[in-house]
């Protein structure tokens, strides 16, 4: 089978060296996220001019996060693994630039090495996953016109790869992707990111960066579609990081770390949506994609808004904030705009977005019988509603808790908000049909049936549709959820001192974030990394190894010394070994010994 | 008749070498060093774009002493020329680096020059005896450099550094009289022509095969220096001066790389016993990639901890090298290459941080940024090349040889990567984050940041770095016809 390009795509590829090629990719997935990526980058760039404007290290920002964008557009645009590989890698090293970038703050330096290591672990994954492609692909006969990793190259040689090697291989992929876009269980750096300024969070680590990881599914989707238990990896990771990851999203006290959670748990449903795809089909990339692109719209808003909070406040923890409503209104409705579009009420993105992925993981569990991942689905949209508007109503309602002298941010900021407001709003409605259409014709319909007939299954033409009260279900829980947290946080007919407490343990597990960073940090990376290995290895080789040749050179210097003695320095001691050996050699003469 | 400009480029600094150790003042050392070390960077140059790299470029040979054997003997070709070009652009940018050096100066960069005259002798000797002279020429600068201008242990790591590496020569020595004397014996005729005696080797008597060819791998390991024959390089390194850490890690260390391309590569399909050569140079590569590794995570010294690196990249090169795969082959050349320039960057940080911190504790450092912002700059970028970070010249090579090595290595590619770069990165970005990154530690005074020169130096090995990172064919094209020709040779 031969990768066909449709019409209207762009390819261009030039020999970088030996086998490889560096080249350009446009097709609509690629273009899809190529308009996100720079409108997105342009509009916090103009916010950016605000919020930083403060800042000493402003011309080091503005090159930081324009290298970011160079590097983002990079891996959108790349024709083949390695490149893709590459510009990764050059974004993750953006995120460490930018996340660190008050590097005098140590809590912000070491979030930054965080990010960056524990990224790593992904990308180590990633390529030992690329090396083992080239293993099994480098004997393909590559057409003309065509290098050998490249993404037509590799959805070609599908067929050539045996089974197993086909698993490993997406297997490792997706664990770049679980590094990169903070799935479980590598999403512990996400919420330590937001030590960088809230511009980057919004950039990086909601709208561009940490989607990367999907991109990538979407874009390797073929070879995954070619083995079903990856993809079936990808969907239950996927729904179990979005309920994971609002679990702790609902006891965040830290504006941004809120939020963080939550781009977490959203990322989660759009692997989720792409797991989906062993029964859909290719379906689930315009799915998945649907959700990216509106989460981008709604999660950078949601970003910039509590940066607004943050500038006009000089607050970030949402337990001093309070009715900041009246001093910042243009913050406060733009924000509660994209707070609904998160929370999936119509008609915003959020909306449409969320409902095609629940309803995918329906047809899911029609088809396999296991109905696990749309109740995942529907639990984490209950949480995510209730953490949603608990932020909005903890910093925009009641009274406020701290003396604080809030003001409305200056117009490069709020310009920015009501446009992406804008887009919340009416992405949805605008977008929803023409979307996935559009989509559909990243890959031919060829190419998917090859790649299912290769995994072993049929896709289903016809997927079962919800029955309407599921169908209404995410919109149920959606409401459900604001009322919940309208009672509690601004009505206050509900009390939580008595959960919200040290004493309650599922709090205390909550708040520590599941003891995963004591795991990691402590357990794994200090006690087992450093402590037992590294210092191990450092005993071996100064007392053993460097020990056996000091040990060495001891015994030479001690025969010598012992030696030197001969040498006295009187000639008569020298006359009579020269006596004595004359007489020896005399004896053994005469013995016929010699 | 055009000129020998091999031996040109040898001569030419042992010229500057002669002159600066009688010039009296410290500014005409140093401009002579600096001349003299340029002009063999101009020659490689020239040479470099005449040069088809896909045989032997022999540009002079004469007899020496013909009744033994023995010529003069000098050329380059692809697995040569890169390291040629590196030697001369490294002694350079480490002459102008130590351009503020006031302890005997004219020793300082007398020595200097004199190593890069060996370095360059090794690189460009197609005779074994001029070969090993030449390694033998790289030795006693080296030493001297630790003893003079070292710290405070600087007599035991000199000594340490000349017996330990002196010792692997004399058995690589024995290895060399052995290929020559089999050789003679054999044909009557007497020849220490390299490519003669590596020719000669495959019709050898099965029980000097293998003496001969551990032998020489002895020498060639010890000199990289490959896990468990490495452990005079750490303390070399703890006590050398910036200038001569730069020289041994940048380039003395590649002369074992070069002996396993130039001598064992072609020898090693001919032992008596190839796979299980293999399997155990591929076990101390991969040792010393991971074991390199979790050692520099384990040191409390900066600079010591950047030697262990260089002992963890340099397995990189014993992996590349024994998979016998002409990706891999060429990525270890690559890799020689790199790290040449990288590791430079390495040192001279540490070096900055000794002289303007007094100490290079890590955990005594902290929030240098502060003070040297522009030396933080250019060591983060030498730490992100270091760890392997795509678009600088680490990456290309590190890749080449995993993805080449995979295909006849499997499990020890694996292990390198499982087992290595995630720790690699580690050490580079917590060493980096302790040492410059958060508060600063008043406690350290007065800190400056680095001189012009040294900048210059630095900025100029960091875009290098990063231009060898995106357009790797200028070098590799080379490489690659060199290790093509090397392994056709070896029939594989």
């Amino acid at each position: 089978m031969k990768f066909q390009l449709h019409s209207g795509c762009v390819e261009q590829s030039w020999p970088w060296f030996a086998i490889l090629n560096f080249g350009i990719l446009i097709d609509p997935l690629a273009a899809v996220m190529l308009c996100m990526v720079s409108f997105v980058s342009f509009l916090i760039h103009v916010y950016s001019v605000g919020y930083m404007s403060h800042d000493h290290a402003k011309p080091r920002y503005f090159a930081e996060t324009a290298l970011f964008t160079t590097a983002m557009l990079g891996v959108v645009l790349s024709d083949n693994i390695l490149q893709f590989f590459i510009f990764w890698e050059l974004v993750g090293l953006c995120s460490y630039l930018l996340i660190g970038f008050w590097y005098r703050k140590p809590t912000a330096a070491a979030a930054a090495k965080k990010a960056f290591l524990v990224t790593r672990v992904g990308d180590v994954l990633f390529l030992a996953g690329i090396i083992i492609l080239y293993l099994n692909i480098r004997d393909f006969q590559i057409p003309d016109e065509a290098y050998l990793l490249q993404f037509q190259t590799m959805f070609a040689a599908i067929g050539h790869i045996p089974p197993g090697q086909l698993t490993i291989i997406t297997l490792l992929f997706f664990g770049g992707a679980i590094g990169k876009s903070g799935q479980f269980p590598l999403h512990i750096w996400l919420p330590d990111a937001m030590e960088g300024p809230t511009t980057v969070s919004a950039l990086i680590h909601a709208a561009t960066m940490v989607t990367a990881g999907v991109y990538l599914v979407a874009r390797t989707f073929p070879i995954f579609l070619a083995s079903p238990d990856a993809l079936t990896v990808v969907a239950y990771i996927g729904g179990f990081t979005a309920i994971f990851a609002a679990t702790m999203g609902l006891v965040m006290n830290d504006i941004k770390r809120v939020l963080a959670y939550s781009t977490v748990s959203q990322l989660g449903y759009m692997m989720l949506a792409l797991g989906t795809g062993i029964v859909i089909g290719a379906e689930v990339v315009g799915v998945s994609m649907f959700h990216l692109i509106s989460h981008a719209f709604f999660k950078a808003l949601l970003f910039l808004c509590a940066g607004s909070v943050i500038h006009g406040l000089g607050l970030q923890d949402l337990r001093q904030m309070g009715g900041a409503f009246s001093k910042m209104k243009i913050t406060a409705i733009t924000m509660l705009i994209a707070s609904l579009a998160l929370t999936g009420i119509p008609p915003t993105a959020g909306f449409f977005s969320k409902d095609a992925i629940i309803e995918g993981t329906y047809a899911y569990g029609v088809h396999t019988g296991s109905m696990v991942l749309y109740a995942l689905g529907i639990i984490a949209a209950l949480l995510t509603s209730i953490y949603t508007y608990r932020l909005w109503f903890m910093a925009f309602t009641g009274k406020p808790r701290t003396n604080y002298h809030a003001h409305e941010s200056p117009p490069s900021m709020t310009v920015p908000l009501i446009i992406l407001a804008i887009l919340a709003l009416v992405f949805g409605l605008v977008a929803h049909g023409a979307f996935g259409g559009f989509l559909e014709h990243t890959y031919s319909e060829h190419l998917i049936e090859d790649a299912a007939a290769i995994g072993g299954h049929h896709l289903a033409t016809e997927h079962a549709h919800p029955p309407t009260i599921l169908f209404y279900m995410p919109i149920i829980v959606g409401v459900l959820g604001f009322v919940i947290s309208w009672l509690i946080y601004s009505k206050r007919v509900i009390n939580m001192s008595s959960i919200v407490s040290k004493r309650n343990p599922i709090y205390n597990l909550l708040l520590n974030r599941y003891y995963q960073q004591k795991i990691y940090i402590e357990f794994i990376a200090i006690t087992i990394v450093y402590r037992v290995l590294a210092m191990l290895g450092e005993f071996i080789d100064r007392r053993i190894i460097d020990g056996i040749i000091d040990g060495i050179s001891y015994v030479i210097i001690t025969i010598g010394e012992f030696i030197r003695r001969i040498q006295t320095g009187v000639v008569q001691h020298y006359a009579a070994f020269v006596v004595a050996g004359v007489v020896v050699l005399i004896i053994l003469l005469q013995g016929g010994i010699l | 008749m055009s000129l020998p400009l091999i031996s040109l480029m040898i001569v030419i600094p042992l010229i500057g070498a002669i002159i600066a150790f009688i010039s009296k003042t410290r500014n005409q050392a140093r401009y002579a060093a600096i001349i003299a070390s340029i002009i063999p960077l101009l020659i490689t140059v020239k040479m470099y774009f005449q040069l088809d790299p896909s045989k032997m470029w022999v540009v002079e040979s004469y007899d020496w002493i013909p009744l033994a054997g023995i010529k003069y003997a000098v050329g380059v070709d692809g697995i040569s020329m890169p390291l040629i070009l590196l030697a001369n652009i490294v002694i350079p940018l480490t002459i102008l680096f130590a351009f503020g050096e006031t302890k005997q100066t004219s020793k300082f960069y007398g020595l200097l020059l004199l190593e890069q005259v060996g370095v360059l002798g090794v690189f460009s000797s197609l005779d074994f005896f001029m070969f090993y002279i030449f390694w033998e020429v790289t030795l006693i600068p080296m030493y001297f450099l630790i003893s003079i201008w070292g710290g405070p242990r600087k007599n035991y790591a000199a000594i340490k550094f000349f017996i330990y590496t002196h010792v692997a020569s004399l058995v690589m020595l024995l290895g060399i009289f052995s290929l020559y004397f089999t050789a003679l014996a054999k044909t009557g005729v007497p020849s220490f022509d390299i490519a003669y005696l590596i020719g000669m080797y495959s019709g050898f008597d099965p029980a000097i095969k293998d003496i001969i060819f551990f032998a020489l791998l002895f020498g060639f390991l010890v000199k990289m220096p490959a896990v468990p024959f490495h452990t005079w390089l750490p303390d070399a390194h703890v006590e050398a001066p910036t200038a001569g850490s730069v020289v041994l890690a940048a380039l003395l260390l590649k002369m074992g790389g070069y002996g396993l391309f130039r001598v064992m590569l072609p020898m090693l399909p001919n032992t008596t016993n190839t796979s299980m050569i293999i399997t155990v140079v591929a076990i101390i590569a991969v040792v010393s990639i991971v074991y390199g590794a979790f050692l520099a995570l384990a040191q409390k010294d900066l600079k010591k901890m950047v030697a262990y690196s260089s002992i963890s990249h340099m397995g990189y090169v014993t992996l590349g090298f024994v998979s016998l795969v002409p990706l891999s082959v060429t990525g270890a050349m690559y890799q020689q290459f790199s790290h040449g320039l990288i590791t430079c960057i390495l040192f001279m940080s540490c070096g900055i941080i000794q002289h303007g911190a007094h100490t290079r504790i890590i955990n005594d450092l902290g929030g240098l940024v502060k003070k040297m912002p522009k030396l933080t700059f250019l060591m983060l970028g030498g730490f992100l090349a270091s760890l392997g970070l795509p678009g600088m010249s680490g990456f290309i090579a590190e890749f080449t040889i995993l993805a080449g090595a995979v295909t006849t290595l499997y499990v020890y590619v694996l292990i390198a990567v499982f087992g290595g770069i995630a720790v690699t990165a580690a050490y580079h970005l917590w060493a980096i984050q302790r040492a410059m990154f958060g508060v600063f530690n008043e406690k350290l005074g007065d800190v400056h940041d680095m001189a012009r020169y040294e900048m210059i130096s630095m900025a100029i090995l960091l875009l290098l770095v990063i231009y060898f990172g995106i357009k790797p064919d200028l070098v590799w094209d080379v490489m690659h016809a060199g290790a093509n020709i090397v392994l056709a040779g070896a029939n594989i």
